[in-house]
């Protein structure tokens, strides 16, 4: 991306901005509903000075990315097992369609039962949400792979195993990581969702609890702050993926 | 030596019906030849290298290599793909190195030998770039390069030069009957190319479709090593190719 398609970018964040500033401003919604952007960006900066919040912030911070990394490696390792054998295959893909249209966050009581209120259920949450788009790119990918290629890693003396891990992963690179741009996305989703319907802290409870006390300016706070996460996180991913996806053609 | 007795190969079609692709080949390749196979397409010539290949079962027949049955691949037979089939994760000298890895080889001794094999295909200078930086004619080098690196007895190109364009292709003909000449591997060759198959063979082997099978095998009786701008003016030569495209015709004049 170059600095001035960049600069694009950022013209309907900035468009959005005005439109709630006016919309504020316009007295359409009483104030006390209603906040400013600036007396959002205000508190924010309040707030980003108060190590009880910057905790709050972790708190999600972790959630997110343990979640997200443990379904990374939980989808990408299911993929594998499935493109390694026709029975393999077989099963996974069976467990992959019972699970697939079910609501996940149908599971979230059974997993707060299970696992408590703290960090356990909110990444279980996330693992299982996250997990399937991770392991259908991958799975995708791997099964697109040239057989060319692996017939030349065979004769080159690659064993079956060599080849699914060597070849055929690295082969689908682009596609497991467009998963994770998918997945990424839905991790932020869900851990903030989590938080909103039961736990005592992170950001999806911070909002929770301005709402029950009607401190509107505080709700609007963690609503901004997801959004930073997910916008840095995926730019992280993005960075990632440029290096690692060097010698790929396009990207 | 490799022997192929009553190969046949049937293919599923999606309709469930059978597809005889392939119809009781029979062929002995000596050590050290350079043949090719030249037909329409479809008429089963890559079909027959996969086999060859073990990357695909037989339906009928069997293939013998020193008298033991192919059951899959492995590094006495060494693929060349028309698409390179290069990995492109790895660099030049990566992709070349990766058989010797394969073999047990340290990083730094396959590295060596793959440095050797880059500079006898003219690349020593792209040891580090990626192959979607090179053009298609230096793709297919380095893709030979890395097959040639873990030694095959036989290697099996698939219209290697395909797709490349009529000067580069020269070049590499060149340069692969010059690396012949000097490792005498065996060579089954495919291409659609008349002038390329008698440039560079021992024997043609001219297929003809519906079902696949050998039509007829020509043997080239030109001295060797060849220099092509000598061959121009070599009245048996022009007569090779007027015969096999004369026949080719003919099989397409039937179909048509
Ligand atoms: N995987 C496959 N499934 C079904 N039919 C196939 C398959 N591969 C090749 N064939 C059929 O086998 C015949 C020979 O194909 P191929 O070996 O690719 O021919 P050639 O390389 O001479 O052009 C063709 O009729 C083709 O349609
Ligand atoms: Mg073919």
């Amino acid at each position: 991306m170059t600095a001035n398609s960049k600069l694009i970018g950022l013209v309907p964040i900035l468009g959005l901005v005005l439109l709630w500033g006016w919309l504020a401003a316009s007295g359409m919604a009483p104030r006390a509903l209603l906040p400013s952007p600036v007396d959002v960006v205000q508190r924010l900066f309040e707030l980003l000075a108060d190590p009880d919040f910057l905790a709050q912030i972790g708190t999600t911070l972790f959630r997110l990315v343990s979640g997200f990394l443990i379904a990374l490696v939980l989808g990408t390792v299911l993929a594998v097992l499935s493109a390694s054998s026709e029975v393999t295959q077989t099963a996974v893909n069976a467990f992959v369609r019972i699970l697939a249209p079910l609501p996940k966050i149908a599971l979230y009581p059974a997993m707060i039962l299970i696992l408590g209120f703290g960090h356990s259920s909110k990444i279980a949450l996330v693992v299982i949400e996250a997990a399937f788009p991770i392991y259908l790119a991958t799975y995708q990918g791997m099964r697109n792979v040239d057989k060319k290629l692996v017939w030349a890693a065979r004769s080159a003396g690659a064993s079956r195993l060599h080849c699914l891990l060597f070849v055929m992963l690295p082969a689908a690179a682009p596609s497991i990581l467009t998963g994770a741009r998918v997945a990424l996305v839905i991790s932020c989703i869900v851990v903030f969702l989590s938080e909103m319907m039961s736990s005592t802290e992170g950001l999806g409870y911070v909002l929770i609890d301005a709402a029950r006390n009607f401190r509107t300016i505080d709700m609007f706070v963690p609503i901004i702050l997801i959004s930073a996460l997910g916008l840095g996180l995926g730019a992280g991913l993005s960075a990632l993926r440029r290096k690692l996806l060097v010698g790929y053609p396009q990207d | 030596m490799i022997a192929i007795e009553h190969l046949s190969k049937r293919f599923k079609t999606a309709a469930g019906k059978d597809h005889l692709a392939l119809s009781d080949i029979n062929l002995e390749l000596k050590s050290g030849e350079f043949v090719s196979i030249i037909g329409p397409s479809g008429c089963g010539k890559s079909t027959l290298l996969y086999m060859i290949g073990g990357f695909i079962p037989a339906s009928e027949g069997r293939i013998l290599i020193d008298g033991k049955p192919v059951a899959g691949p492995g590094p006495d037979r060494g693929p060349v793909f028309q698409e390179f089939a290069l990995f492109a994760w790895k660099t030049v000298l990566q992709n070349i190195a990766y058989g010797l890895r394969l073999q047990g080889k340290s990083k730094a001794e396959a590295e060596a030998r793959a440095r050797v094999l880059l500079k006898m295909v003219g690349l020593e200078r792209f040891a580090n770039f990626y192959p979607k930086e090179l053009s298609g004619g230096m793709k297919q080098r380095v893709a030979i390069a890395r097959t040639l690196a873990y030694d095959p007895q036989t290697l099996l190109m698939d219209e290697p030069f395909g797709a490349l364009d009529a000067h580069t292709r020269t070049h590499l003909q060149r340069d692969l009957l010059q690396i012949w000449e000097e490792h005498r591997k065996t060579v089954l060759f495919v291409t659609h190319s008349v002038e390329e198959a008698v440039y560079l063979s021992d024997r043609v082997i001219v297929m003809a479709a519906g079902p696949g099978r050998i039509d007829r095998i020509i043997p080239i009786e030109l001295d060797r090593p060849r220099q092509r701008s000598e061959l121009m003016f070599d009245r048996r030569y022009q007569e090779y190719i007027t015969q096999i495209e004369g026949m080719i015709d003919a099989f397409e004049t039937e179909a048509a």
